[in-house]
């Protein structure tokens, strides 16, 4: 069993628990970072795409032939143009229908209807504005309850002559019967609809690719911005019918995914196409609107919940039924048994006897949905709602709403504990991060400030999340995608001089891949960090992996290195017995060194090993020192946290002000400190973001409302609090190192916590629930209607 | 988005409705027509050119006279497109003698949904840009028919 760790390594080494400086950052802070953007190959084509005004329209006619008199524009393809090659549509990842280009009907508005191509950015977008396209609008369904209505028009008939409805799936988990009885029994029962709204990740960097068709050497090469590239090159192969060793996706440096660059979109088929058809390379890039208004969303869960207990507080039952608004194709990043991703972890930190949860995913006319943005695949929506609901009935009853949740967590001599609804939860102290964060905040004198402030008429609200994430997707009997299962790997070549070279089957958008997976090999082999080179994102190259999302790349590819440096390891411990005329069994690991038991003089080090790998092995013993390491986890981790948040709100604006926020992270054994700070800094703004300020709305004729940084907001370091951390650390048992992954622990904690605090401070006046973003309009309207403003 | 409004002109009723039928006459009321093209007694297409905020955008836009009761009732349905943006339109006139000899009260009613891209960046200025143009088009009308 892992322990938690303590420093094995100097700092000069820089095994884990050092905070490195990140190998990545003196290309970005010189401005020398690669992106897809910066690739200009020679011959290159442009390729812009035409999209339709209409959110539900017939195509009547499109007519290039203003298009094609624009200097400069080669080609303009349509969706009858692929479909002579059966390539006007693909499957997306949850194995619906996507059309790369709609040969009938157009589905949302921004949809891809044509593409233009031509020499340069500017004739591309000349030529898409030439493109004249006679559409007839059909009826619009935005709401996915009215979507589900007996008389709302099928928007896909495409489908299955038994499915001609716009319901897509049903799934649920746990016992309803349980749940029901348990509700009915319940002493105190409550009862809370709660929305969490279509947002979009928003990445600095839009999608976009370049691809590069070779046709004397039957070569594709796509440059491209994605997460999981392998699973890219796999899904062309299989689309195009071009052999897999034909094809290389490479990904360069990437501004940010959050799960937005795991899906396949329509602009990078086209560009493949573009480029086949031309024989030149052909780069795509999304502006900023399209990037907003086209690309997969995030959340829009409509859910509804149900919990009982009793009137001491003890938490005795949970339903939940949830409306998924999937847009007009589901094209959900989940692994394929989870249609709603790891829902079911909506339990939380909490040891309820039984629980049942349902969902049932729904068309609409809005760009397809589903994405896991920085969600761990629908953890934030689970966790929203379950730490809205324990806030909900604390209030009720009267019942702090942190004691409420001491006296019902799961106790940590309850680990490894099997939720009702079928996860098993590794490990976690779940008391002792309440605990901490409540002593970092001064919680008891809080609530004697909120008292004083509430009697002099001031709104004032503290507000607790205590999540438990679910991440290192995962294990091959249950996590698969199109059927690929969710391991991932490492490639570790030690070189005669000492130096290594690892490739690794993730993928990274900013994580700092290139630091961490180098500490993880320097933890395990000595080797100093500096001397480790970390490649990734070259289908070429790097092993077969599943790519960085949910935060999996630590739980496991970090697993999977650790494993591969392992392996070394013991091959040097031969080669070092080889080299001592020892016995290998006498043979003991300490600071990069194998040495004779007893003998600490003799001794041989990881880089003289290495030397002598290449230059003097053993007969009989294979020469070099490398290893590869596909690691299936045994099972999720289980990070977790407790978030407070304190707010003040203004009754004359109704602005909300966090004024002070604590978390309190449990990851495990941790790498770096400083990235994982990062991560939980960025990760809390991204939960403050949605909390406060973003959100995706669409007008009732399905045209998007928040296609510019004008209407979609996302925090700045003006608006963003200073975030106040502290951590506990309880490894993951069953992790060759104890890491959790953390990528994504604050996103979801925060948001409950930002929306309890608000809810807190207007309880009083009779407010139950508002669902995020909390906006100053939507606070004002409820103190105007509550009479606490004019 | 519904819009809807009532003048006086000072013109008999069969000049007015004679004026909304004919596309070369109330056409250049339109807002922004750069051209107007007549297609047949019922069919007409335009070009015009116009802005919500810091977007503007160059529209082809295909025009019906729907229905047409002399001298009471017309109703005139348009689409139109720009790159990335569409418009459904539907206005309905009705005409009735004013009090006065000579005048005509045209209570007028539009609606008009915009899809696209004008829709979406937009949002916040539409309902005021499309009101100020519908009663510009109407005042204009007005004034040619009272010159």
């Amino acid at each position: 069993m892992a322990t938690e760790m303590q420093r094995q390594t100097t700092p000069e080494v820089g095994g884990m628990g050092h905070s490195v400086k990140r190998k990545e950052d003196p290309r970005f802070i010189r401005g020398a970072g690669q992106f897809i953007d910066d690739l200009v190959l020679p011959g290159m084509l442009w390729l812009d795409i035409v999209r339709s005004p209409y959110a539900h329209a017939t195509i009547k006619s499109i007519d290039a032939s203003e298009a094609l008199k624009v200097p400069g524009v080669a080609a303009v393809i349509t969706g009858a143009d692929l479909e002579k090659a059966g390539l006007h549509w693909m499957p997306t990842l949850a194995g619906d229908k996507q059309m790369v280009l709609p040969t009938h009907t157009v589905m949302y508005q921004s949809q891809e209807v044509a593409a233009v191509v031509a020499t340069s950015r500017y004739a591309a977008a000349d030529g898409v504005a030439a493109v004249m396209v006679d559409y007839e609008p059909l009826e619009v369904v935005v709401d996915p309850h009215k979507a589900l209505l007996p008389d709302a028009p099928v928007l896909r008939p495409d489908r299955a002559a038994d499915k001609q409805n716009n319901h897509i799936w049903h799934w649920e988990s746990g016992d309803r019967a349980a749940a029901d009885a348990g509700l009915a029994a319940a002493e105190h029962r409550i009862s809370e609809d709660i929305y969490i709204p279509r947002i979009h990740v928003a990445s600095i960097e839009t999608c976009g690719c370049v691809a590069d068709w070779d046709a004397i050497r039957g070569q594709m090469t796509l440059h491209m911005t994605s997460q999981a590239p392998h699973v890219i090159r796999t899904v062309l192969a299989l689309v195009s019918g071009l052999p897999e060793q034909n094809i290389r996706v490479k990904t360069h440096d990437i501004g940010g995914g959050f799960g937005g660059k795991v899906p396949v979109y329509p602009g990078y088929v086209l560009a493949v196409v573009a480029s086949l058809t031309t024989g030149k390379p052909v780069k795509w890039i999304e502006d900023r609107s399209e990037n907003l208004q086209a690309d997969s969303f995030a959340r829009d869960y409509h859910i509804h919940a149900e919990m009982g207990a009793t009137n001491a507080g003890k938490i005795t039952s949970l339903k939940v039924s949830t409306i998924a608004d999937h847009g007009y194709t589901d094209a959900a990043a989940d692994p394929s048994k989870f249609p709603a991703g790891l829902f079911n972890v909506i339990t939380g930190s909490y040891d309820f006897p039984n629980a049942f949860v349902e969902v049932d995913g729904v068309y609409t006319n809005k760009p397809p949905g589903g994405v896991a943005y920085r969600c761990s695949f629908r953890v934030t929506e689970a966790v929203h709602a379950i730490e809205r609901m324990v806030d909900i009935l604390a209030h009720d009853l009267d019942i702090d709403p942190a004691k409420i949740r001491m006296d019902n967590f799961i106790q940590p001599e309850q680990m490894p504990y099997k939720t009702p609804t079928g996860w098993e939860y590794d490990s976690g102290d779940y008391p002792r991060a309440l605990k901490l964060a409540m002593d970092m905040i001064g919680y008891d004198d809080l609530r004697k400030e909120q008292a004083e402030k509430r009697a002099r008429g001031e709104l004032m609200g503290i507000g607790i999340s205590s999540f438990t994430e679910i991440v290192g997707a995962g294990p091959s009997h249950d996590f698969d995608i199109i059927g690929l299962k969710m391991f991932d790997s490492c490639e570790i070549r030690v070189h005669p001089t000492g130096k290594v070279l690892a490739r690794i089957g993730v993928q990274t958008q900013g994580q700092g891949h290139e630091t961490t997976f180098a500490q993880i090999i320097a933890e395990e082999l000595g080797f100093p960090v500096a001397d480790i080179k970390i490649e990734y994102g070259d289908t070429d190259t790097a092993p077969y992996g599943l790519g960085t999302y949910a935060s999996r790349s630590t739980p496991v590819a970090g697993a999977a290195t650790a494993m591969a440096a392992r392996k070394i390891k013991e091959k040097a411990r031969h080669l070092a017995a080889h080299l001592l005329e020892a016995n290998p069994d006498d043979l003991v690991w300490t600071n990069g060194k194998w040495s004779v038991k007893g003998s600490p003089d003799r001794s041989k080090t990881i880089q003289e090993i290495a030397f002598a790998a290449y230059t003097n092995h053993p007969q009989g013993m294979e020469p070099g020192l490398e290893a590869v390491d596909y690691y299936d986890p045994p099972n999720l981790t289980f990070p977790f946290g407790s978030y407070i948040c304190v707010v003040d709100i203004d009754k004359g604006t109704g602005q909300v002000t966090v004024r002070r926020f604590v978390a309190v992270d449990d990851c495990g054994n941790i790498i770096n400190p400083m990235i994982v700070d990062g991560q939980i800094h960025g990760g809390l703004t991204m939960g403050f973001a949605p909390s406060l300020l973003e959100s995706m709305t669409y007008d009732e004729n399905g045209n998007n409302l928040a296609g510019t940084f004008m209407d979609y907001l996302l925090p700045t370091a003006v608006e963003t609090p200073a975030w106040e951390l502290g951590k506990t650390t309880t490894p993951s048992p069953h992790h060759p190192i104890g890491a959790k992954g953390v990528g994504e622990s604050a996103t979801v904690g925060a948001p409950p916590a930002i929306a309890n605090a608000v809810v807190d401070a207007l309880w009083h006046l009779g407010v139950r629930n508002i669902d995020i973003p909390l906006t100053p309009q939507k606070i004002w309207a409820i103190l105007r209607e509550k009479g606490v403003t004019a | 988005m519904e819009f809807s409004g009532q003048t006086t002109i000072k013109a008999p009723r069969e000049r007015v409705f004679a004026f909304l039928i004919d596309p070369n006459l109330v056409g250049r009321c339109g807002p922004g027509v750069e051209s107007i093209e007549v297609i047949d007694d019922r069919h007409f297409k335009a070009k015009a050119k116009v802005g919500v905020g810091f977007i503007s955008a160059r529209f082809v836009i295909n025009m019906e006279l729907a229905e047409a009761d002399a001298p009471s009732h017309a109703v005139i349905k348009a689409r139109g497109q720009a790159p990335g943006t569409a418009v459904d339109a539907t206005g309905t006139m009705d005409l009735a003698p004013g009090d006065e000899p000579d005048t005509t009260v045209m209570k007028w009613g539009a609606n008009v949904i915009i899809s696209g891209m004008m829709a979406s960046v937009g949002a916040r200025m539409i309902e005021g840009t499309a009101n100020k143009m519908i009663a510009q088009t109407f005042d204009c009308i007005r004034a040619k028919l009272e010159e």
